[in-house]
């Protein structure tokens, strides 16, 4: 199918398609302005109804601004930098061992043994009853449970089993995804307060790396599957190791899936919001957590919430910019083929 | 150097793909492996390369057993049959890599990449991607870069398949032609029994991972080793009577041909080549039969004789094997001849090939 350019439409149907495109393009940036503008609103103009045009509608104020970076301070910027370090280091962490566990799902058959996965679920089971019932050192219950599973493996070697896929595996990470994160919210506080994590960004990284690492494994392994492994094969031939293959031609022809996977996860963890209200009081608080905090005994602060939104937005907005040019599409062309 | 395959076998799961191969390419020797899909030949190739490996038996390159080496270390190039150039570097960058690779000073580099691409015509397209190339320049990027460090080994897989006819026709004489040049031991896998026969120095049927003969194009067109050689190599087609060979005589319904050999066989199969046929008057020939159909083939004309009993009626009746036999006779371009017009065929004892049930050649 050939592309139409805008250039060789009808005067008519250029019209058209500008006005649906800026109509849109209206319905899409417009809160943004709003946020933009209750920022420099004073309560009262927030409560007299509609004001669109600031100097002309309203008198803007920087007395939300003031608030939110002079009168608070540092408990602005400790949350703020609380979700520039968890966003960024949990994104970091599920991008390398999520893509490299797509890889290796993409290029590598996996025949896991059911019963093997039984065996490590039984001793999983085991230990932790041990633990909670005795008074056994964690390192010995854990050993101990180590050395049964192995032993056990090894015994039942030969016993009859259904084994598993690359899919089946591919299947059971995404359904991680499937349980409302709220489900497993309690038991991940217990886990946190037993190991005296609580309110940490500690917490939080390996909570959000968690979350995230089943996108990250389900849309690289798509972009990972869609390289032809010919340019691997090639590339081994001609003499280069497995990691410089998998540096020098994967990751270059990741690129745009690594990017685009990369924003969606980051843009996940920095607007997390359950998670974070459960593991965290005070030291270890993230930028929604204080927006929704705008919302207090006083009815909703809507001026400090927009001044918020507005900071919380930017570096999105400008990591988005700054990534788009590596999102596009047609790298692999002319890899295969005439 | 030599590339050997002893005794190779190669089994995914209960499926054995390569029974017991045994191959040898001589140094500098252009191998060919030519089979139809599911014959094992691009197994075996991969086999080579080290991207397959090895049920049983050894891979030896020179003198060295490979069979547990690496890929990266057995010093051979491969062409594959989708280029697999490397999008998003440039044709030099690509040409380049095995050097780069090896840690080749960027001077040294330079000069082997741009003599290398002179040689393939590509000088001119030394700083574009693949993307922009056509399918004839990527092939030669694939080719260059197989070529720019002298490996012990080249290994072809399809290389021409997704060139048009006429490009595919002029890359086999430019490869031939290198090859020579070069002197490099070269396996070469295609499915094109065109390819086979004028690219190899030798060439090794497969089917169903059996290697069914090695030899010499010619040999192998002359003196195929079973039924199914004999079927596979020739343009158009072995015509292939069954019947039952007695000392001398072979029976076939639609006449007695004379033999030379002294077998007695109650099923055997005869092979003669359409060019070793001749149509004649009818009567005088050692089968009659009557004119199928006639095709002008440009420098010759490809006469089809229905043999044996005469058909009982309609088209589907006469394509049956029961009715008699079809043979194929090439005649000069010249040679006209009307629709069942009753003709004899001729055919000399010594151009008849005789296979007992089992495909075997009788000789």
């Amino acid at each position: 199918m050939r592309e139409r350019r805008l250039g060789e439409m009808s005067p008519l149907a250029k019209v058209l398609v500008y006005s649906v495109l800026i109509g849109w393009s209206l319905v899409v940036l417009f809160p943004l302005y709003w946020v933009l503008i209750t920022s420099f609103k004073l309560p009262g103009q927030v409560g007299d109804g509609p004001d669109y045009l600031p100097f002309l509608d309203f008198m803007p104020s920087l007395h939300a601004w003031r608030y939110i970076f002079v009168d608070l301070g540092a408990d602005t910027f400790r949350p703020y930098w609380n979700s520039v370090v968890i966003a960024s280091v949990s994104t970091v962490l599920a991008m390398l061992v999520g893509s490299c566990a797509a890889y290796a799902l993409a290029r590598l058959h996996f025949r896991p043994r059911l019963i093997s996965i039984g065996l490590f679920l039984l001793a999983l089971a085991l230990v932790v009853t041990a633990m909670a019932t005795t008074a056994v050192p964690w390192q010995l219950a854990v050993t101990a449970g180590l050395a049964i599973f192995a032993l056990a493996v090894r015994a039942l070697r030969r016993a009859p089993s259904p084994r598993l896929g690359n899919g089946d595996i591919l299947f059971w990470i995404i359904s991680q995804r499937i349980l409302p994160p709220v489900v497993a919210a309690l038991p991940i506080y217990i886990m946190f307060q037993q190991l005296g994590l609580l309110d940490t960004r500690t917490a939080i990284i390996l909570t959000y790396t968690t979350v995230n690492m089943p996108i990250v494994v389900w849309l690289m392994y798509d972009f990972f599957v869609s390289i032809p492994v010919d340019i691997e094969e090639s590339a081994t031939l001609d003499g280069a190791s497995k990691l410089r293959i998998f540096l020098e031609m994967v990751l270059p022809l990741a690129k745009p899936g690594l990017a685009a996977t990369s924003l969606l996860v980051l843009i996940l963890s920095w607007n997390e919001y359950l998670l974070a209200l459960f593991l965290s009081t005070a030291d270890a608080q993230t930028i929604p957590l204080l927006v929704a905090a705008q919302n207090a005994t006083r009815g909703p602060q809507w001026w400090y919430m927009s001044v918020l939104i507005v900071i919380m937005i930017l570096p999105v907005v400008a990591l988005t910019l700054l990534l788009q040019k590596f999102i596009a599409k047609g790298l692999l062309l002319g890899a295969v083929k005439g | 150097m030599t590339v050997v395959l002893d005794q190779v076998t190669k089994s995914f799961g209960d499926v054995e793909v390569l029974k017991r191969l045994d191959v040898t390419a001589q140094d500098g020797e252009f191998l060919v492996l030519l089979g139809a899909s599911g014959s094992g030949k691009t197994t075996a190739l991969r086999m080579i390369a080290g991207l397959e490996s090895t049920t049983s038996g050894r891979v030896l390159i020179g003198e060295r057993d490979v069979t547990h080496v690496l890929p990266k270390n057995r010093d051979v190039a491969m062409v594959f049959q989708s280029y697999a150039l490397y999008p998003h570097k440039t044709v030099a960058e690509n040409i380049g890599y095995p050097l780069r690779v090896r840690g080749t000073p960027k001077a040294d580099m330079d000069a082997q990449v741009r003599s290398v691409a002179d040689q393939v015509q590509l000088s001119d397209y030394l700083a574009r991607y693949p993307r922009q190339l056509s399918g004839g320049q990527r092939q030669r990027v694939a080719l260059a870069r197989a070529m720019v460090r002298r490996p012990a080994a080249f290994l072809m897989d399809e290389p021409l398949s997704n060139l048009d006819a006429k490009l595919r026709g002029h890359m086999r004489t430019e490869l031939k032609r290198m090859q020579h040049d070069l002197g490099v031991t070269t396996v070469y896998v295609t499915h094109d029994q065109v390819e086979a026969m004028t690219l190899a120095d030798r060439v090794a049927i497969l089917e169903q991972g059996v290697l069914q003969q090695l030899g010499t194009p010619k040999a192998i067109y002359d003196d195929p080793a079973n039924l199914f050689v004999a079927g596979f190599i020739g343009s158009p087609p072995m015509n292939l009577l069954d019947g039952r060979h007695e000392p001398g005589r072979f029976v076939h319904a639609g006449g007695v041909l004379a033999t030379r050999q002294r077998a007695t066989l109650a099923r055997a199969t005869l092979g003669v080549r359409p060019e070793d046929c001749r149509t004649v008057a009818a009567g005088t020939g050692v089968l009659d039969g009557r004119v199928y159909a006639t095709e002008l083939i440009g420098d010759h004309t490809l006469v089809t004789v229905s043999v044996g009993p005469a058909p009982a009626g309609g088209v589907a009746s006469r394509m049956s094997a029961d009715a008699g036999a079809m043979l194929t006779v090439k005649m000069p371009k010249d040679h006209e001849a009307a629709f069942d017009e009753p003709v004899g065929v001729a055919i000399e004892p010594e151009t008849q090939y005789l296979f007992d049930a089992d495909g075997a050649r009788v000789r």
